[in-house]
């Protein structure tokens, strides 16, 4: 096992190598120039040219490719061409906000998921499991702003109510900074609940018509420990991948929930970058995130090792 | 719906007759009263200033500090509150809104010994920010020549070509500066008053950060001091207590909030959590008015006509666009209350200068030979193209950018079937704002191209970079002499009441050969809690100037 870990991570650096060589082409290569867009259209050609160098831009891209690289190899992500604050202290910032985000809406939609999925399972053909795929349907049907916005908007025009909109730091005030992110989660995590839910009930039944659990039955064996005890365990392994897969869609949707709750995390800021071409940030934030789901999808693999004892890694 | 429950920080304090008093202004402003209500209604018994509270408002994300390496808006505003001009455009309920008066600032006189020289004579005792290096020095003549100095030789200045008639700075003694100008230029004390990148600042502050891009850089002569800046989230303000300005600010402080999202900034203002209008300028959108207005009629509602005008440009120096019988055409063709009606739901038609900068703006009846191009009529479009060689229309694209916002977007969907009406066939070419920039603004573009022309606060700014060949804002490549000549005449013309009649005549001008097909200027409806006193809108990025009169009374 310890064999098998080391190999992923040293897998992790020519993956990290090569994704660095596509967004940085990539990024390069989307129309405008950042340079242009700081002048907002009113330079002439000396002003640019003046400003390229300054910010290095004038180089060959390989050279700007490897003078990049090797800053990122040192640690160092860069600094972000227009407010010349280092890439990694404003990633620093936003991470944590990122990372509670989506750790809530996976934890929400895990505690969703999993019970009604074996409730709809163990329940096949009533009325409560009817009542649970439909609503799966409408969860992934309802797109996640559109949910958001009722969420904010009616209750201020019915209630004159609204949740805490305004971005409060943990160390100003934990329970309000925790609290703002509650709503987010939830509207965040139902879409991936749903399906994780579908997936669950679908693997729970297919796993409830073996023999083994049959043979449990036969032996009087009370039902929460042969659903839970036998069933579940093999039902959920499946489940892991799609929660890793999940993982980086959320990752994408937390850009929403940033804008409209007002969070200031790494999806906004990476949306802002893009558009501003801040070329350093969006590859840094790229990178990073690429790191996070190499580690993500490790994690997933390690656990079905724990789960299933009959797979071992060399 | 329990009002005391959605503003608790409003009902308290809201006496009846500012209540009535509020709902007599929001009627006749919105029914039949003309937008340029005179001076009595606003701030309309605003009482004796009170001192304290904090002012919560929509704000923005600054892109960094530094208004001599960015033009931006977001920057600007948000400098605003912590540095001054050396003149100013006034603030204050007496103003109308669309009204760009300068007056003293730093600078409490001027002089023009000559056509050529300006001389400002600065306030004694004014003091920076007491933050280090500057420790509230005092203000010096040296700070406004290490300002223009660097304003002019700033690589990253996009704004420098607003003082290219500026030859040097000279300091005469310790509170007076001298401009010396390469060529008359009446517009230079407006242009100073311009509240983007003219901020004076100080040569200690440059030297001790190598730039300005930092929060901790700014420090100025504002009636706030920046107190921190989270990104993303605020930037947060507090009383200068040393501002110039007698009695002024009367807020403790300001948080100028990031608010991304309309629908958030709505349910903020619904719910007390914002003292003002959730959007630009402090505005609550036309489509969300209605609702606003029946549930919480309390407010205080102020309409404004932009002074930003929305045109269809085109290579004029390309057939067929270089024929003006087809641009004549296109104007014709374009249904302007139409789009409003279905877009905007409030504006007017609009003329070279938009209806907002109110002293020099030409009403379309009074644009003679012009006005006629204003007119909605497909039939006359028609005949205009088959004169011109194109009975059966033409094939072009139309450029635009996403970036503007929806409302952008919807308007060019019209754009689109109202030249179809007449034969012109237009590909709609959406670019991300970046693109849109670096290609179609840059004039690298074909066919036809739509979009907002650049905010003003005095007509020269606006027109003369539009219509000067070789300039980067002459976005419709339009190469006029005889309109040039007119432009360059009026810089010239210091008598302000001849300088008008040349402004006008060059609107009329404009209206006949349509260059750009100016189509509408958006009225905005400014919205502010009734407690916030001495408060009144004007479209400019002078939001500091606006805060530091005002005072809450809750």
């Amino acid at each position: 096992m310890r064999q098998y870990v080391l190999k992923r991570l040293l897998l992790v650096v020519p993956t990290l190598l090569l994704i660095s060589i596509i967004v940085f082409t990539l990024n390069h290569m989307l129309p405008g120039d950042v340079v242009v867009l700081m002048f907002e259209e009113k330079a002439y050609a000396k002003d640019l040219d003046t400003l390229r160098a300054k910010l290095g831009l004038d180089r060959p891209l390989y050279i700007q490719y490897f003078s990049w690289i090797g800053q990122v190899t040192g640690g160092d992500l860069g600094e972000s061409l227009w407010t010349k604050r280092p890439v990694l202290e404003e990633i620093t910032r936003r991470l944590p906000v990122s990372l509670k985000l989506g750790a809530m809406a996976i934890t929400v939609a895990l505690c969703i998921a999993l019970p009604i999925g074996v409730l709809s399972a163990i329940r096949q053909d009533t009325l409560k499991d009817y009542a649970a795929r439909s609503a799966a349907i409408v969860g992934l049907s309802v797109p996640p702003f559109w949910k958001a916005t009722l969420v904010i908007v009616l209750p201020s025009i019915w209630f004159g109510w609204a949740p805490p909109l305004q971005f409060t730091p943990f160390s100003e005030n934990p329970w309000q900074h925790l609290s703002q992110f509650i709503l987010p989660a939830i509207i965040l995590g139902i879409a991936p609940g749903a399906s994780i839910m579908r997936l669950t009930r679908a693997l729970m039944l297919e796993v409830l018509r073996q023999d083994y659990i049959r043979t449990a039955w036969s032996k009087g064996m009370r039902e929460p420990r042969v659903v839970l005890k036998h069933a579940f365990k093999n039902a959920i392994i499946p489940v892991i991948t799609i929660v890793g897969i999940q993982v980086a869609e959320i990752a994408s949707g937390t850009v929403i929930m940033e804008t409209i709750f007002g969070l200031p995390g790494m999806g906004r800021f990476l949306v802002d970058a893009i558009f501003q071409r801040d070329y350093p940030v969006v590859q840094g934030v790229i990178l990073l995130t690429s790191l996070i789901t190499v580690v993500i999808n490790l994690l997933v693999d390690l656990t079905y090792a724990q789960l299933d004892p009959r797979i071992r890694y060399q | 719906m329990d009002l005391q429950q959605a503003h608790p920080g409003a009902t308290r304090d809201v006496h009846r007759r500012d209540l009535l008093k509020a709902g007599l202004v929001a009627g006749v402003t919105l029914s039949t009263w003309p937008l340029y209500s005179p001076s009595v209604l606003w701030g309309a018994d605003a009482g004796q200033p009170k001192r304290g509270g904090i002012l919560r408002v929509r704000g923005y994300d600054p892109v960094h500090f530094d208004h001599h390496q960015t033009i931006n808006f977001k920057t600007n505003t948000t400098l605003s509150f912590a540095y001054s001009t050396l003149v100013r455009y006034k603030v204050g309920p007496d103003v109308e809104p669309g009204t760009f008066i300068t007056e003293p600032h730093l600078a409490e006189s001027w002089e023009q010994p000559d056509d050529t020289t300006y001389i400002f004579h600065l306030r004694k005792g004014i003091k920076w920010h007491n933050k280090p290096p500057l420790n509230g020095r005092e203000l010096v003549a040296d700070d406004v020549k290490f300002t223009f100095d660097r304003f002019l030789r700033e690589p990253g200045n996009a704004d420098r070509h607003m003082l290219a008639s500026v030859d040097r700075i000279e300091v005469v003694d310790r509170y007076i500066v001298k401009f010396v100008l390469k060529e008359p230029y009446v517009w230079l004390v407006n242009v100073l008053a311009n509240p983007r990148s003219m901020w004076i600042i100080a040569p200690e502050v440059v030297q001790q950060f190598g730039d300005l891009k930092k929060p901790e850089s700014v420090i100025g002569t504002g009636p706030f001091l920046l107190d921190h800046y989270e990104p993303n989230v605020k930037t947060v303000f507090k009383r200068n207590p040393d501002y110039f300005l007698k009695d002024q600010p009367y807020v403790d402080g300001v948080e100028w909030l990031v608010l991304e999202d309309e629908s958030t900034g709505l349910a903020m203002y619904r719910t007390g959590q914002i003292d003002a209008g959730p959007w630009h300028w402090w505005v609550v959108r036309q489509a969300d008015l209605e609702a606003l207005q029946k549930s919480h009629p309390h407010l205080v509602y102020k309409d404004v006509v932009d002074n930003v005008t929305s045109a269809v440009y085109m290579r004029t120096d390309q057939a067929p666009f270089n024929d003006v019988r087809v641009r004549r055409a296109i104007s014709m063709a374009i249904d302007r209350q139409g789009v409003i009606d279905a877009v905007y739901l409030k504006g007017q038609p609009t003329p070279a200068i938009a209806p907002g900068l109110t002293a020099w703006s030409l009403p379309i009846d009074q644009l003679g030979e012009g006005a006629k191009y204003y007119q909605y009529s497909p039939k006359e479009a028609k005949r205009l193209l088959a004169e011109a060689g194109y009975a059966k229309g033409f094939k072009t694209q139309l450029n635009f950018t996403v970036g503007y916002g929806r409302d952008m977007v919807d308007a060019v969907q019209l754009l689109e079937q109202y030249l179809k009406e007449v034969g012109i066939e237009v590909e709609l070419k959406p670019q991300e704002y970046g693109a849109y920039m670096a290609t179609t603004f840059a004039g690298k573009y074909e066919g036809m191209a739509v979009g907002p022309i650049s905010i003003a606060w005095e007509p020269d700014s606006v027109l003369y970079g539009m219509y000067e060949p070789g300039n980067l804002r002459n976005s419709s490549h339009v190469n006029d002499p005889k309109l040039l000549a007119m432009l360059q005449e009026q810089r010239r013309t210091k008598d302000i009441e001849a300088r008008r009649r040349l402004i006008f005549d060059i609107q009329r001008y404009i209206a006949e050969q349509q260059y750009y097909v100016f189509t509408i200027s958006i009225t905005y409806t400014c919205t502010w809690q009734p407690y916030v006193k001495n408060y009144a809108p004007n479209p400019s990025f002078d939001y500091g100037g606006r805060v530091a009169a005002l005072w809450l009374d809750r």
